[in-house]
């Protein structure tokens, strides 16, 4: 992950009104990974990637984007990207293969059509109008015709929102494959589970700024070496904090879920099972686990992802 | 240029799988063609004018007058009422009271049936109206021969025919002063009547009406269908997609606007064909200046869709500014009646109206009008400079998206 940047910003401001919704951010990201930004809704995602798509003009900050320094995304550098816009629509009464035609056309240098409807597994629905595609193939659609450039950046702007389980994995396959097919991307979410499993690097953002930035694991792994220990209780007395925290770091406690962390897993899940047995404290769903970016969030925030 | 063809192809082929589009270009001005042939058609006809009346003559008072006035005006009537040698249908249809009828209650059941709408006028000669008509015809200085005529305020017919029947009174004045030797016909001044226009050849209401349908068919899909089409697509965030692409503003409107051009050569297609096969028009739209006119009404009439897409924020928005402008482009422009005589305010809007100039220039082309209120290079300077102004601010104004 040595490249090169091929997108860097530097105190990037965007305001609405009296809104910062971008306060100032920098950073920089290599060529051939995955760059994700990571926050909850209302972050300054979405306003901080359409600055880099051209759609917005910052109100203050630098970018430089291909090695070029630009106030605004220019046209000579939208032939390089490909985008998958949050909010996007396609007139309904085209067919599949048209879309992917009409987009081709922009472009000075593009893709046959039937390679792009292959790279998005949609070859079956070419001559099937836009109004009768289901949400995942819609967005598979989207995802083609951002890629019908064969674009050196793909911005994804929460390209999983709203989709089922098997549609969100299947645009896990075909970010994995750009990634390995060596495009950069730079993708935002909400889903950490999906920042964990795609990005190389992570840009943790909140009320519009950056307040992480590193790999997955460098996040987590700033949490310390602690293990997650969890379970749900029926009722929670003081007297069982007090208890709790005698064989742990820290106790976390949300309603009547638990959260133990400790250095030591072995002695405190024998502490634990033998507290529960002794004084009949019954407890549910226990599980064990390493910490994520969403403890990241927690710890940096105090809130969650999804708050 | 393949950008430019790609998005004329896509909004017409849009266009074409849109039942709501398809209805507003092609089913909705064939509608109009037809209703406007069935309705107009027959009524303007002069052979299918007739006017009904009544006439009722009281016995008169005086036998002993060198002529009756009141029987050459009976025979006047009786000979409007009839058809003539080629068969064509009377100017009158004449309603009289029958022998030995009471004409009190005759004239009182033909006055019912005036205000019913079903008269056009009564005209009663009264008993001493030969000798009224004898005495005044002696002597201008005595009072005028009193005929009654009968005639409804509210029918535009009954206004019509009591004027016909003023000129019928005027003529056989003038007859019956001649033959007492009053009236000199040689020294008589006179009006020279000049027709104008479409004095050689009658102009069939179809071919009167084809070209204010085919400009119409333009101006409605120029005004409702561009921004329809594209706010709809801008509310559908489907031009936000474009936004990121190198597609500019100024690429789109052209590849827009050629699709638009081709839907509107459809549209033009086809209102022809049923106007000339299906009511019989006559009219050509094959001069140079026909097609000069023709592309230039479809391009004049879009670039206010531009004007009006550029202007407003939402589809909805577009459609009331749209409904605005309707009115007074299409009344005040000579499309469905003669706007000569118009108050002079009005006449300002008229002259900055292009749909005046282009309906007058479309149909001096084709032979369905001659003269013109404009002189000839207005025909085209107006529209032009339309065309500029509102290409010019839509390519500056438009938005891909609002912005918050």
């Amino acid at each position: 992950m040595a490249n090169a940047p091929i997108l860097q910003v530097a105190d990037l401001t965007k305001h609405y009104g009296d809104t910062r919704a971008v306060d100032g951010i920098s950073f920089a990201v290599p060529s051939a990974c995955v760059f994700t930004i990571l926050g909850p809704n209302g972050a300054g995602k979405t306003t901080t990637l359409e600055i880099l798509e051209g759609i917005r003009q910052p109100d203050s900050g630098k970018l430089i984007l291909f090695g070029e320094p630009m106030t605004r995304v220019d046209r000579n550098a939208k032939q390089r990207m490909g985008v998958l816009l949050q909010e996007g629509g396609f007139e309904p009464q085209l067919r599949v293969h048209e879309v992917i035609h009409l987009f081709a056309s922009f472009f000075d240098h593009h893709l046959p059509v039937d390679d792009v409807l292959k790279m998005v597994a949609l070859e079956e629905k070419a001559r099937a109008q836009v109004r009768t595609l289901s949400g995942g193939q819609r967005q598979r659609m989207a995802v083609g015709v951002a890629l019908v450039n064969d674009p050196d950046v793909v911005f994804l702007d929460e390209p999983t929102t709203g989709l089922d389980p098997q549609a969100r994995r299947n645009m896990w396959d075909i970010v994995t494959t750009l990634r390995e097919r060596g495009k950069t991307i730079i993708l935002t979410t909400h889903y950490m589970e999906e920042a964990e499993a795609l990005s190389d690097t992570v840009c943790v953002m909140d009320h519009g700024k950056i307040i992480a930035e590193g790999s997955p694991r460098t996040l987590t792994g700033r949490l310390g070496e602690e293990t997650l220990i969890e379970f749900r209780m029926d009722a929670i007395e003081n007297d069982d904090l007090v208890h709790l925290r005698t064989f742990c770091q820290a106790v976390h406690v949300d309603g009547l879920h638990v959260t133990l962390e400790t250095s030591d897993l072995p002695q405190t899940m024998g502490e634990l099972l033998t507290w529960s047995k002794q004084g009949a404290v019954p407890f549910h769903d226990l599980h064990v686990r390493q910490p994520n970016l969403e403890d990241v969030f927690l710890a940096l925030t105090g809130r969650t992802l999804r708050e | 240029m393949k950008d430019i063809f790609a998005i004329a192809r896509t909004h017409v082929v849009t266009a074409l799988r849109e039942r709501v589009t398809l209805f507003w270009f092609l089913i909705f001005p064939l509608f109009l063609l037809t209703l406007l042939s069935l309705i107009f058609g027959s009524v303007t006809d002069n052979e299918d004018v007739q006017f009904v009346i009544s006439l009722i003559a009281y016995p008169q008072s005086a036998a002993d007058l060198p002529f009756s006035a009141s029987a050459a005006i009976e025979e006047a009537f009786t000979e409007m009422a009839t058809p003539d040698a080629s068969g064509r249908a009377p100017l009158f249809v004449l309603h009289v009271p029958s022998d030995g009828q009471d004409l009190e209650a005759f004239l009182d059941a033909e006055v019912t049936e005036l205000r019913r709408g079903r008269r056009a006028a009564v005209l009663v000669l009264p008993e001493d109206f030969d000798r009224q008509a004898m005495t005044a015809l002696s002597d201008a200085s005595s009072a005028v021969a009193g005929a009654r005529l009968y005639m409804s305020s509210t029918n535009v017919a009954s206004e019509t025919a009591s004027s016909i029947i003023d000129q019928v009174f005027a003529e056989l004045d003038r007859n019956l002063l001649s033959r007492m030797g009053r009236f000199d016909e040689s020294q008589a001044v006179r009006d020279v009547t000049e027709w104008v226009g479409q004095a050689e050849s009658e102009v069939a209401y179809i071919d009167f009406a084809l070209p204010a349908i085919v400009l119409m068919g333009f101006f409605t899909s120029g005004l409702f269908g561009v921004p329809g089409a594209i706010l709809f697509n801008r509310d559908l965030k489907v031009l936000r997609r474009y936004w990121v692409t190198p597609l500019s503003v100024s690429r789109y409107l052209a590849g827009f606007g050629l699709g638009h051009l081709s839907l509107c050569a459809l549209q033009f297609v086809l209102i022809v064909l049923v106007g000339t096969y299906g009511f019989g028009a006559s009219i050509r739209f094959s001069s140079p200046t026909a097609i000069a006119t023709l592309i230039l009404a479809v391009v004049t009439f879009m670039a206010f869709g531009f004007l009006i897409t550029s202007l407003v924020r939402t589809a909805n928005a577009g459609m009331a500014t749209a409904n605005i402008l309707n009115m007074p482009m299409m009344f005040l422009s000579g499309m469905f009646f003669p706007v000569a005589n118009l108050p002079a305010f009005m006449k300002v809007v008229i002259l900055a109206n292009p749909v005046t100039y282009l309906l007058e220039s479309l149909r001096q082309s084709v032979g369905a009008q001659e003269g013109t209120m404009m002189p000839s290079p207005w025909t085209y300077v107006v529209p032009l400079l339309w065309i500029a102004f509102s290409t010019l601010v839509a390519t500056r104004r438009l938005r891909w998206d609002v912005e918050r």
